[in-house]
């Protein structure tokens, strides 16, 4: 399935709750409401004709202005590729987890909760993955993360 | 250890035991200078220079320096790489289990200073003096095989220098 003819499936299919973002990008990406986001990926699993049996990765964002949830997947066996991404609100921001779909999702997800201070809920085994164990010192990749021995690039 | 380093204290009583002295030191530390057996501990880039020190063409063993997986039986620990902040404590337990005396040389940009990952970085320990005493930084990113062999040369001028008194 090529680009166009995949947009136009996930966009008829899913109508009204998922909207397509003009990204220039070769594979598509789909942005959906956070509520909607189990749901979607249940269905673009056990879909026939998408069958997306890989995520690839998760990553957070935090654009400065609110935190994004980007989940990239795949379908190995109908070489399809595209990413989504949930957006929320600095204050109380969670997702649900996907581990039910993709058990892989664990890893990432405990990334994306120690990084970025994004809750998932339903996780099951929220601890720290790539920062030590007795880490207090916050969010390290929020944009106004700080700590005493973090030393910015200077603007040249 | 507590029996040796008071040695030179008991001969100095006993005619001539300076001399005893002096030349115990002398013996002891020129064959602890020329046997350095070296902790592997390598974790990024630098390891590969390390690695390469260690092989036929620079040939680490031409000083009696031979790498031990072990911290029991280590006098240097070579700390090549990338020292984060979730490593620095294991690499404090191996220094700490290693038998005294022992030392330590900082290989490489990272581990003197962060290197690279300076800037914009939560993750790298800033120098690896803050978590272990070094005795020999050799700077560089990676710094070459010729800059390695120059510290252990350093440290075994060091190491020449010292008295049995000396050892902590
Ligand atoms: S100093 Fe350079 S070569 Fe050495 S570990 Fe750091 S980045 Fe790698």
């Amino acid at each position: 399935m090529d680009k166009a003819a995949l947009t136009k499936y996930i966009l008829d299919k899913f109508a009204g709750k998922v909207e397509l973002l003009e990204t220039g990008k070769v594979e598509p990406v789909f942005k959906l409401e956070n509520e909607f986001l189990l749901e979607f990926c249940k269905s673009i699993n056990s879909d026939e004709t998408l069958h997306i049996d890989f995520l690839c990765n998760i990553a957070g964002v935090d654009t400065g202005e609110r935190f994004e949830v980007v989940y990239s997947v795949a379908s190995v066996k109908n070489k399809i590729r595209f990413d989504f991404k949930v957006v929320m609100a600095y204050e109380n921001a969670e997702v649900e987890s996907v581990q039910s779909i993709w058990p892989g999702a664990n890893w990432h997800e405990r990334e994306v909760w120690e990084l970025y201070g994004i809750n998932i809920r339903n996780h099951g085994n929220l601890t720290r993955f790539l920062l030590p164990d007795n880490w207090d010192q916050g969010y390290p990749m929020r944009k106004n993360w700080d700590a005493p021995d973090f030393v910015r690039m200077p603007e040249s | 250890m507590g029996v040796i380093k008071k040695l030179p204290v008991y001969l100095e009583h006993f005619p001539g035991g300076g001399i005893v002295a002096t030349s115990l030191d002398y013996v002891l530390s020129q064959s602890q200078a020329s046997s350095i057996w070296y902790l592997l501990f390598g974790t990024a880039c630098c390891a590969i220079e390390l690695m390469a020190t260690g092989a036929s063409r620079y040939d680490f063993d031409r000083f009696g320096m031979i790498f031990r997986a072990s911290p029991r039986q280590a006098d240097l620990i070579i700390a090549a790489g990338t020292i984060t902040k979730k490593m620095a404590p294991r690499l404090r337990l191996l220094y700490d289990q290693m038998a005294q005396p022992r030392y330590v040389i900082a290989m490489g940009g990272c581990t003197v200073k962060g290197g690279p990952f300076y800037y914009d970085s939560y993750a790298v320990e800033k120098g690896i003096d803050h978590i272990v005493p070094v005795d020999v930084y050799i700077p560089g990113c990676p710094p070459r095989p010729e800059s390695l062999l120059e510290g252990c040369l350093t440290l075994q001028k060091k190491i020449k220098k010292q008295k049995i008194g000396d050892w902590s």
